[in-house]
């Protein structure tokens, strides 16, 4: 009954009752990965209610503030056997863009998707995508930017990474500000999101694909 | 050159009657586009940024070669050193091209939270001023930022005059903001919006001390120029990114205190408005009648900004960046003609949305001076 609370009190972005939920949660000796699925449970919802044009852009951060201290908490308590992660994303902005306030809003999204994210950070050069690619054997990229300038490394990127034989192999979204189909068309990527709860739906649903094939 | 005065003073009235919503006799066009001007001449981003006198010379040109019969004017004078400006603006660090960047790469924002919780208190305790003397050294060569207003007072006469000679009419010239946006571009926008939740009614005290400095900005920059209008803008303060809540209490109050203390004044605020405001396009009725100008992005809804503020306010935009880069110039003839049937032609200036690209493509904009040539 308390974990649906907590859940509910992400969802309406209370965070110091998260906190303290949290904290009592464990001191009962509840399980810490069920106390992630009520955070992650809440993180949906704050989806939801962001599709619903009930939650902006600012509702999201916050609600990945609280996550990320709930992360904090949990963190010592967790054991990688228990961390049981989804499909795995790697995400950056592109070569010649420092911004990564959206960016990092789609990981924060991710993350609490239970996704397994390998944020690059800004200012990526393609071999550093194709090498983490290589590395994590990832099926989605994320290329960010927010800049007009991002979309000739967008396709840069995009070109080098069916240049290196991979192309195949993932699925590329593309996002940012000004970001749209018609930029998603001219740069080569899969598709695109215009906010970061579109990403992950995108992620979500070729992931779910890939599981279902 | 009597010629191009006459040019002048007929583009001025053309503009003005677009502000004050009366009927027109063609659509005003207006240029924007601070770096894809040094791009399309063949000068490179790092020349731009270093000399002071090169934003006006290349804008100039780049409008010239453009269709030096199609401007009525210029969103705002290009008058001295971009990089200095927008810092005073954003109040964070900007990486310059030349110097942190690659010479031929775009200015960008280095965004970090440089003003710490605590020094809310400082602006409560000293005062805006004081805090400001004490945080600018933090993102910036003061002795730069001062050698460069220094350059714009002295040459803010004779810049206006080039523009003059070239028959264009600067809209507006200077900057202001609210509160909201000083204080996100200080403390960062992830700090900043965690504050908005954490700390709402400390931050609102903070903004109620500043506010009046922004007001006195605004006044002392219009006088200075001359030039009535100034560019009040809105950037991380955009509907679509806030909880209505926060919006309704620590963002639109400023813009009315803000444009209403400017229009006593006699100026026009012109709304700089990046990001989607439709939301609350409604509110917007509460600002001075026909003493704003709403210049957006792209992102706005201008078709429910035409039909809620039409007899309002009047609207200059909003041809979107990415279509500049992405798109043809048939897609640009058409955007323009839409733009026009829709939301002109009575207060409507046409304008690239925010700021064209530095990689719009070339025949986009050419094609934009035509559009606007044909179609105005």
């Amino acid at each position: 009954m308390s974990l649906d609370r907590l859940a509910s009190a992400l969802a309406d972005l209370e965070e110091d009752e998260v906190l303290e939920l949290v904290h009592a949660e464990l001191a009962a000796g509840t399980d810490p990965m069920a106390i992630t699925r009520a955070c992650q449970a809440g993180m949906t919802e704050v989806g939801d209610r962001f599709e619903a044009n009930e939650y902006f852009v600012s509702d999201l951060m916050m609600s990945s503030v609280i996550f990320k201290e709930v992360g904090k908490i949990l963190e010592p308590v967790l054991t990688s056997e228990t961390q049981v992660k989804g499909g795995s994303v790697v995400i950056g902005t592109v070569k010649g863009d420092i911004h990564d306030i959206g960016k990092d809003i789609v990981v924060n999204m991710l993350k609490s998707a239970n996704f397994d994210v390998t944020d690059l950070g800004v200012d990526v050069a393609p071999d550093r995508f194709i090498a983490a690619l290589r590395e994590t054997n990832a099926s989605v990229l994320c290329l960010a930017g927010l800049l007009t300038l991002a979309f000739d490394s967008m396709a840069e990127t995009i070109e080098a990474i069916a240049e290196a034989g991979l192309r195949d192999e993932v699925r590329i979204m593309v996002g940012g500000g000004p970001v749209d189909g018609r930029v998603c068309e001219v740069v080569g990527a899969d598709d695109w999101g215009a906010d970061a709860q579109a990403a992950v739906r995108l992620a979500k649903n070729w992931l779910e694909g890939d599981s279902a094939a | 050159m009597a010629d191009t005065e006459a040019l002048y003073q007929q583009r001025r009235v053309r503009i003005e009657k677009a502000i004050a919503l009366e009927e027109v006799d063609r659509v005003p066009i207006a240029y924007m586009g601070m770096a894809f001007a040094p791009r399309y001449m063949g000068m490179s981003i790092a020349e731009y940024c270093e000399i002071d006198q090169n934003n006006t010379d290349v804008t100039l040109a780049a409008m010239d070669r453009l269709g030096a019969d199609v401007w009525d004017g210029i969103n705002a004078l290009p008058c001295g050193r971009i990089v200095p400006s927008l810092t005073s603006l954003w109040l964070s660090q900007i990486d310059t091209p030349g110097r942190e960047l690659p010479p031929d790469s775009l200015w960008q924002v280095n965004e970090s939270e440089v003003m710490k919780p605590e020094e809310y208190d400082v602006i409560l305790d000293r005062g805006w001023p004081a805090f400001l003397d004490g945080y600018l050294p933090r993102v910036i060569d003061v002795d730069e930022l001062e050698a460069s207003r220094a350059w714009v007072r002295a040459n803010l006469d004779s810049v206006k005059d080039q523009c003059r000679s070239h028959g264009y009419v600067p809209i507006s010239f200077g900057s202001t903001s609210i509160p909201f946006e000083y204080l996100c571009g200080a403390r960062s926008m992830n700090s900043f919006y965690a504050d908005l939740y954490r700390h709402p009614a400390k931050i609102k005290e903070v903004m109620d001390v500043m506010v009046p400095h922004m007001i006195k900005d605004g006044i002392n920059v219009a006088r200075r120029s001359g030039i009535p209008a100034v560019w009040v803008g809105g950037w991380r303060s955009a509907s679509s990114l806030l909880a209505p809540k926060i919006w309704d209490e620590l963002v639109f109050p400023y813009f009315v205190e803000v444009t209403h203390a400017l229009a006593t004044e006699g100026i026009v605020s012109v709304l700089h408005l990046d990001q989607d405001w439709t939301r609350d396009l409604g509110r917007f009725r509460e600002l001075p009648a026909k003493m704003c100008l709403m210049n957006s992005d792209g992102m706005t809804d201008l078709r429910q900004a035409k039909e809620l503020l039409g007899d309002h306010m009047a609207i200059m935009g909003d041809i979107p960046a990415a279509l500049l880069y992405s798109g043809t110039p048939d897609d640009i003839f058409e955007y323009v003609g839409a733009l026009i049937r829709d939301v002109g032609p009575t207060g409507l200036i046409l304008c690239p949305g925010c700021d064209a690209p530095i990689n719009a493509k070339p025949e986009n904009m050419e094609a934009f001076a035509a559009a606007g040539r044909e179609l105005g």
